[in-house]
């Protein structure tokens, strides 16, 4: 009789711990920072996938750019990584390589994988798998100054690498900085690869060597050399950050940069009266342009894969999407973002969306960085006239193949 | 517990008087040890280990880092670099803070408004005092152009950091007058501590101020320049702040010093191994510097 | 009384030093000139030392954006814990090595001076790795201010121990011979006659490590990551690193505003930095 009680207690503490929801999950998230818009707009999509999914908390950490990969590393040497975190893609190769990112295609549905615009799940495709998703977008471009170039005589812009050396020319009798160009910080040699990819070379060959030092490259670094030669850049080019270029270009002391679709935002909320346009990136013998994703990756120690992935679906809908790319100023990397009214009917941003069938990504290599760098040592030098072109593009090359042999 | 001890007397208490200093200093030795000998373990660990870029180590390397060290082109300007740096910064200062000392020392209208002003460059965080000075040198919009343009020194402004040429300079020039306030404090102090009577005393033989500066003021005030010179040398040599805020080693690594060359290494290009092995470096030279200064210029103080 | 001879001295004096002056003083200039020009006046071409009008809203607006009271109190918490364990290992230490005899005591010295060689930055990559090794809970040591406390308290150990045991050579042992003799024992003498004298000493070292520790950088830009830590040099080089915009306005409110409770303190202690740093120089 006894017995028969204690079971009737002990079937209905089951049946108790049964409905005891289960101990709420806890994504943790580490993002970029882009502008002061990036913190609170994931702290609103957290909140937002929390009240529909009352059993995940989601932790956003915001981190600046130049530190995120160094604390990346460290938190995973020490085991204490986030689980989602955004990365360049650029950098994911090394990730993989350590095993460190989880592949997702056991996640994705045949509808997931059909929300995005066909290039943009490449970048982060690796070995027939896929290891991130396109989180950001964009393209570059350049921007003009119409005025200036008007009175130089394009006033639809420059098309080619000649007719920007025209222009420039006019433009610094008239006293101002032709063609803006930045040789110090990061992207020193993104600024060079421009011209790189316009003559039809490339970063890096089809073997996994380098292939700037080819012809194409000491070209489109000779071209850049002549043009600081002849005065037709600003003064000081290795003094001048990409956020330097920017402001030059605001203040309309400078006719032509290469630049990104964020700022379009800027000049409206700063300079709303700068009369400017945007063309492709002059043609050498090519057409085209770099396109650069960030990819949002899960790593593949999370504790909690399922619910992170849930995460990163929800990121992925159209709302959150359209809220993320118009806030930052990115590109759409999905369809349903593309038919948002916002970028069809933007005629600046138009630009840069039809770039991208012609769009180069950097390529997926290890080390990328100790390339960056070799490349960017060597443009700086050569402004230095410390080299010429074809040296120091040669000594890079070893550098870089140092790196990317590994 | 041991500490209370009764006055020395008798062997019982002289005993217990030996264990009491080292109960003091211990919880001193203990940080210490703990904190920087861990580390030192660490770093001469990396350097001769095969280091992942995630800072996972795969197996020794022997001599592989040092050799990759000693052989790299940057690591070479950046220690040739970095001597001159020590020289310029650690010369200039003791050159520009004797006569400040000497000024300092006199009795003048405002003396105390002027010592609190020389020492104001001392409560700036140096990182912060670095940006504030990479804005002032800003090519368009800094007003050192502005001023220099106005004028008439300048005629175009001077893109101040685009070349090593001029960014080095003024990098040292920086560290220089960071480094004035504490320098001149202790020099002031040393000059505090030379009697008066000294000098009436060379004034009555017929000395006039030149002579006794140099056969009085400058002897008596050896021991202090020398302690500031070891103390200017093992901060400036490892001073980060200024060169990296302002150029961060560029451009093409041509204002690199060895510690923001370490710092790049170890946080920007994932090479702990080789950072490592830099860093043992420069704890080599410092330790050597500091040993045989001490060694040459210590017995000269009597 | 002033004398045409105390008037020409003065002169000369201010003369000399004004190159100087101008230096020390420009920084100072700048940040002030800067904080209260509008955005407009920054990147204007070309700049001029006065505003065209006094923004003071940059200080609000930098306040917000560099969440400066977070970093503010970070600082604090991260200078004033560290100057205070600083402080309690160091004065026992100084008070055995100027007032007890010991083996050793040579060797501790020497001790002392390698590990005042030994800048932070030089073991940077080991500090690193040990406080990554050290798990607590979910998390390692890396991105606490604990672990940087204990490490600028340790670094600043040799430099109060040198100045403390300086200081503590000039209180005459007399005194607590004394009261000795009246019947008191070691520790009561200790706490009753000689700290009360050694305050002065104890803190000259206390400001010095905490404006220390109050502008240090690299330690703590190795070892904090999440905003809510950060300390404010920290959050103040993050205006200027890796953004894709630079506000100088609010970048030069932000550091006004840090560095002027500090040089004030500097300014009304001069005196004393001046007398605690030549004892220790001395010895």
């Amino acid at each position: 009789m006894r017995l028969w009680r204690w079971a009737v207690l002990a079937l209905a503490l089951c049946g108790l711990a049964a409905t005891v929801p289960a101990r709420a999950e806890t994504v943790r998230v580490t993002v970029s920072y882009y502008s002061a818009a990036t913190g609170p707009y994931f702290e609103k999509m957290a909140a937002a996938f929390h009240a529909a999914n009352p059993g995940i908390d989601v932790k956003i950490e915001v981190v600046n750019w130049d530190s995120l990969l160094q604390k990346l590393r460290t938190d995973i040497s020490g085991g204490v990584n986030s689980d989602i975190s955004i990365l360049g893609t650029r950098s994911l190769l090394d990730f993989v390589r350590d095993g460190l990112a989880e592949p997702l295609d056991g996640y994705m549905s045949p509808e997931f994988k059909s929300r995005f615009i066909g290039q943009f799940l490449k970048p982060s495709q690796i070995d027939g798998k896929t290891y991130g998703l396109p989180i950001a977008a964009s393209a570059r471009a350049m921007f003009y100054n119409k005025t200036m170039l008007t009175q130089a005589g394009f006033p639809d812009g420059p098309k080619t690498w000649d007719d920007v050396v025209a222009a420039a020319q006019k433009i610094k009798a008239a006293g101002s900085a032709g063609f803006g160009l930045m040789a110090k910080g990061t992207e020193v040699d993104v600024y060079y690869y421009y011209a790189l990819w316009s003559y039809g070379g490339d970063v890096v060959g089809p073997d996994g060597k380098a292939a700037f030092d080819s012809p194409a490259g000491i070209k489109a670094l000779t071209l850049y050399k002549s043009l600081v030669d002849q005065g037709l850049t600003q003064d000081g080019v290795t003094n001048y950050t990409r956020t330097d270029l920017q402001e030059l270009f605001k203040q309309g002391r400078v006719g032509m940069i290469i630049s990104l679709p964020f700022m379009i935002n800027q000049i409206a909320k700063q300079v709303p009266n700068l009369d400017y346009g945007i063309v492709p990136v002059p043609t050498g013998t090519v057409q085209s342009t770099y396109s650069v994703t960030d990819s949002i990756i899960m790593f593949s120690n999370s504790k909690v894969k399922q619910a992170a992935w849930k995460f990163l679906d929800f990121l992925f809908t159209r709302q959150p999407r359209v809220e993320f790319t118009t806030g930052e100023g990115f590109l759409p990397t999905t369809l349903a973002e593309a038919t948002e009214p916002y970028f069809t009917q933007n005629t600046r941003l138009k630009v840069f969306v039809d770039l991208l069938p012609s769009a180069h990504f950097a390529p997926t290599v290890t080390g990328w960085e100790d390339t960056a760098k070799a490349v960017s040592d060597a443009v700086q030098s050569v402004y230095l006239d410390k080299a010429t072109p074809e040296a120091a593009l040669k000594q890079a090359a070893d550098r870089a193949n140092l790196a990317l042999g590994r | 517990m041991s500490l209370s001890i009764s006055a020395p007397s008798g062997t019982a208490g002289r005993v217990r008087v030996t264990l009491a200093p080292w109960l003091l200093i211990l919880p001193s030795l203990v940080l210490a040890l703990t904190v920087i000998g861990y580390p030192f373990y660490e770093i001469v660990r990396l350097s001769v280990s095969d280091v992942s870029r995630f800072g996972l180590v795969r197996g020794y390397a022997g001599l592989a880092n040092f050799r990759t060290v000693f052989a790299d082109p940057i690591f070479r300007d950046a220690l040739q670099r970095t001597l001159t740096w020590t020289v310029g910064v650690v010369g200039g200062t003791i050159v520009a803070s004797i006569p400040v000392a000497l000024v300092l020392r006199q009795d003048f209208i405002g003396r105390g408004l002027a010592r609190t002003l020389i020492m104001l460059p001392w409560s700036i965080s140096l990182a912060m005092a670095a940006i504030v000075w990479l804005w002032a040198f800003n090519a368009d919009y800094g007003m050192i152009n502005a001023t220099l343009l106005q004028f008439g020194v300048l005629r175009t402004s001077v893109q101040w950091m685009a070349w090593p040429e001029t960014a080095f300079p003024v990098e040292v020039l920086i560290g220089i007058i960071v480094s004035i306030p504490f320098t001149s404090t202790i020099l002031l102090g040393g000059l505090s501590s030379i009697p008066g009577e000294v000098y009436e005393a060379a004034e009555i033989d017929g000395a006039h101020r030149l002579q006794s500066f140099r056969h009085i003021t400058l002897p008596l005030l050896a021991p202090f320049i020398n302690i500031a010179i070891v103390l200017n040398v093992i901060s400036v040599f490892n001073s980060f702040p200024i060169i990296w805020v302002m150029t961060q080693g560029g451009p093409d690594n041509s204002t690199h010093i060895l510690v923001t060359y370490l710092y790049e290494l170890s946080f920007r290009l994932g090479r702990p191994g080789q950072a490592a092995t830099v860093s043992l470096a420069m704890l080599a030279i410092v330790f050597a510097f500091t040993f045989v200064y001490l060694r040459l210029r210590v017995p000269e103080e009597t | 009384m002033i004398t045409r001879r105390m008037l020409r001295r003065s002169a000369l004096s201010w003369l000399v030093l004004s190159p100087l002056l101008v230096l020390a003083l420009l920084p100072f200039a700048v940040m002030l000139s800067t904080a209260l020009k509008p955005l407009s006046d920054v990147t204007a071409f070309p700049p001029h030392w006065l505003p065209s009008r006094l923004e003071w809203g940059n200080f609000v607006d930098m306040w917000n954006t560099v969440d400066f009271g977070t970093g503010v109190a970070n600082s604090l918490f991260v200078s004033l814990t560290a100057t205070l364990l600083t402080i309690l290992v160091s004065v026992p230490a100084g008070y055995a090595m100027s007032r007890l005899q010991f083996r050793g005591v040579a060797q501790y010295r020497q001790f002392l001076l390698m590990t005042k060689m030994l800048s932070p930055i030089l073991l940077v990559l080991g500090l690193f790795r040990m406080a990554a090794s050290i798990h607590i809970g979910d998390a390692t040591l890396v991105d606490t201010r604990i672990i940087v406390v204990v490490i600028y308290a340790t670094f600043n150990i040799a430099f109060a121990v040198w100045m403390l045991a300086a200081y503590f050579g000039t209180i005459p042992i007399e005194l607590e011979e004394a009261a000795w003799i009246d019947g008191a024992n070691r520790l009561q003498s200790v706490v009753r006659i000689f700290l009360p004298l050694s305050l002065p000493a104890i803190a000259v070292t206390g400001i010095v490590t905490f404006v220390g520790s109050w502008n240090e950088f690299v330690v703590a830009l190795t070892m904090l990551r999440d905003p809510s830590r950060l300390t404010l040099p920290l959050k103040i080089v993050n205006l200027v690193a890796g953004r894709y915009t630079v506000e100088w306005n609010q970048v030069m409110a932000a550091t006004l505003l840090a560095t002027l409770p500090v040089a004030v303190v500097f300014a009304a202690l001069q005196r004393y930095l001046v007398q605690g740093l030549t004892l220790g120089a001395v010895k």
